[in-house]
């Protein structure tokens, strides 16, 4: 499963037509990376979607950075029992065969 | 620098005060007058106690059947009968409205009179409108009227050029005969002052009034003399310190005090040439008329006549009560002359089709928060008009939000968030910013569009529709 981050950035990048690679977690939606009002309320709802989660309309509008949705999606799902792949689990190294 | 000659400190809060004395939000904002009024007259300061007029008898007298005609085709007699009807609904059981006047010329005239009256409504009372021709009150007194208005032009534009009297006198025994007429047909002579706000106060209009004031005097109460002042080219002031003839103020105070003709007996009918109508009716009603002349929208001779609902929401401010006034008599009236070809604007006050529409979004924002902030009062509950928002570009995600919820009649917890109307809100965008679309997006497309872009709501809300 990807992480939140990742899947965040993914919706974003949808909604706001831009290169997944090029959004960073200090990014303002707004001033960085170009959201107009509609947009705002289309990455919410395409959230929701993404995470199958319900948030608030208040307090979900009011995050203005990546990070910050990230922390806040991150939040929600919690409290809504929704699984969620948090970071990326460092690989497993390759198994040694036993002298 | 100037320095203050008062400092204001912050009064801090951390709850809102939302003056609800004043803006209860169940009744049009309330007029709180404080205190006297002081107007110099004749060079002396004269005191007007306009909190009295709570507890005055002030009323509201119809001329949408005789003024009102004057502006448009004639109605028919069925819509004439229609409009009655609705006129005693805003009338209320203390008979707001308290009069309204037909003309009595016409076979189809009386005939109007004659369906009204068996509607059985207590107000507003039938009355006539005639000229200053002896003959006509028989018309009057067959129809069996107990009051008339009559036209009795006042300014010398009148007298000399439209009338054609030789002399001031001349004129005035002439009224005076007409008047003395009324009396012996046993009926009450209203005396429309024409044109009084152009008129030689002192020279002709005192003692004309305190002739009839004399006149009066000799026939009993409910038949003396009642004045109508007729602002009839809108020239009325309510400014204090305007001179006579166009200051209202003034002329009330000349007539009431003066000449002695008692407020109930003393009217104001105003005219809209300078956007000065309905603020003058009201200030005639401060200043000591009792009734104020009225037309359903305003409608009437050229710039039209102080619109009876403007009228109405002020009584109901100024006395703080509803009155039993049926204000939602005013959508209906409002929508069946709509039908009839009676042209209201979209944006006039308490009528128009968009009077509590916003089209920004910022405004729409606003009303999904709390109504209150950007709604006059409540309207959905007083004129049975809940605010709406137009949807343009300017309408953001807020405004389409709020159409949803109204088209689909959602309050409280059960409202739809603008998230939910996502897609909704970026078929609007792209109507104007990909489509090029210029116009309003009309209430049927915005339907059409959130049964296909929402059509789990569609479902829960609208069922099989």
């Amino acid at each position: 499963m990807a992480t939140v981050e990742e899947r965040v950035k993914a919706v974003t990048a949808r909604v706001l037509n831009v290169d997944p690679a090029e959004i960073k977690p200090e990014h303002y939606f707004t001033v960085d990376l170009g959201a107009e009002s509609v947009q705002s309320v289309e990455l919410v709802a395409g959230f929701e979607v993404e995470f199958g989660i319900e948030m608030d309309e208040e307090e979900a509008l009011s995050v203005e950075t990546v990070g910050a949705a990230v922390e806040f999606i991150t939040q929600v799902c919690k409290r809504q029992g929704v699984p969620i792949e948090e970071w990326r689990r460092p690989r497993r190294a390759a198994r040694k065969d036993p002298p | 620098m100037t320095q203050p000659a008062r400092k204001h400190p912050l009064v801090d809060a951390t709850e809102p005060n939302l003056l609800e004395d004043t803006f209860a939000y169940d009744l049009p904002p309330r007029i709180h007058l404080d205190g006297q009024v002081v107007e110099t007259i004749d060079g002396k300061p004269v005191a007007f106690d306009f909190a009295a007029v709570k507890d005055r008898d002030i009323h509201i007298t119809d001329t949408t059947f005789r003024d009102g005609q004057q502006a448009r085709p004639p109605y028919t007699i069925d819509q004439m009968v229609r409009i009655y009807d609705g006129l005693a609904r805003l009338s209320g059981p203390r008979g707001v409205v308290r009069q309204t006047e037909f003309f009595l010329y016409t076979k189809n005239d009386r005939e109007t009179l004659d369906r009204c009256r068996a509607l059985g409504h207590a107000y507003p009372e039938c009355t006539g409108w005639i000229r200053a021709v002896k003959g006509d009150f028989r018309l009057v007194k067959e129809a069996g009227l107990r009051e008339t208005g009559m036209l009795t032009s006042s300014s010398d534009y009148h007298i000399f050029h439209k009338l054609k009297f030789k002399s001031r006198r001349e004129c005035l025994e002439s009224y005076c005969e007409v008047v003395a007429a009324a009396f012996e047909a046993g009926v009450r002579p209203r005396c429309h002052l024409e044109d009084v706000t152009r008129a030689d106060i002192d020279g002709f209009v005192l003692p004309f009034v305190d002739r009839l004031m004399e006149m009066s005097r000799g026939v009993p109460e409910d038949q003396a003399v009642k004045i109508r002042l007729c602002d009839t080219m809108g020239f009325g002031l309510s400014y204090p310190g305007a001179r006579l003839p166009r200051s209202i103020p003034k002329l009330i105070y000349k007539l009431n005090r003066e000449c002695g003709v008692p407020s109930p007996r003393l009217e104001w009918h105003g005219h809209n040439d300078f956007h000065k109508v309905h603020v003058n009716g009201a200030t005639a009603w401060l200043y000591g008329c009792d009734a104020l002349n009225t037309t359903l929208f305003g409608f009437g001779e050229r710039t039209g006549n102080p619109p009876l609902e403007g009228a109405l929401v002020e009584y109901i401010a100024l006395k703080g009560d509803l009155c039993g006034i049926d204000m939602t008599a005013v959508t209906d009236l409002a929508d069946y002359l709509r039908s009839i070809g009676l042209p209201i604007p979209d944006n006039y006050p308490f009528a128009g089709r968009n009077f509590n529409t916003t089209r920004a979004g910022i405004h729409a924002g606003g009303l999904r928060r709390d109504e209150r902030i950007y709604n006059i009062f409540d309207t959905a509950a007083l004129l049975n008009r809940p605010p709406r928002v137009a949807i343009t570009d300017k309408s953001g995600a807020d405004g389409v939000a709020h159409w949803v919820n109204e088209f689909f009649g959602l309050k409280g917890d059960e409202r739809v968030s603008k998230i939910k109307c996502a897609k909704l809100a970026r078929w609007v965008i792209d109507q104007y910013e990909v489509e090029g679309r210029l116009t309003t997006i009309s209430d049927e497309e915005l339907e059409a569009r959130t049964r296909e872009l929402m059509p789990e709501h569609w479902a829960r809300f609208k069922g099989g529709a």
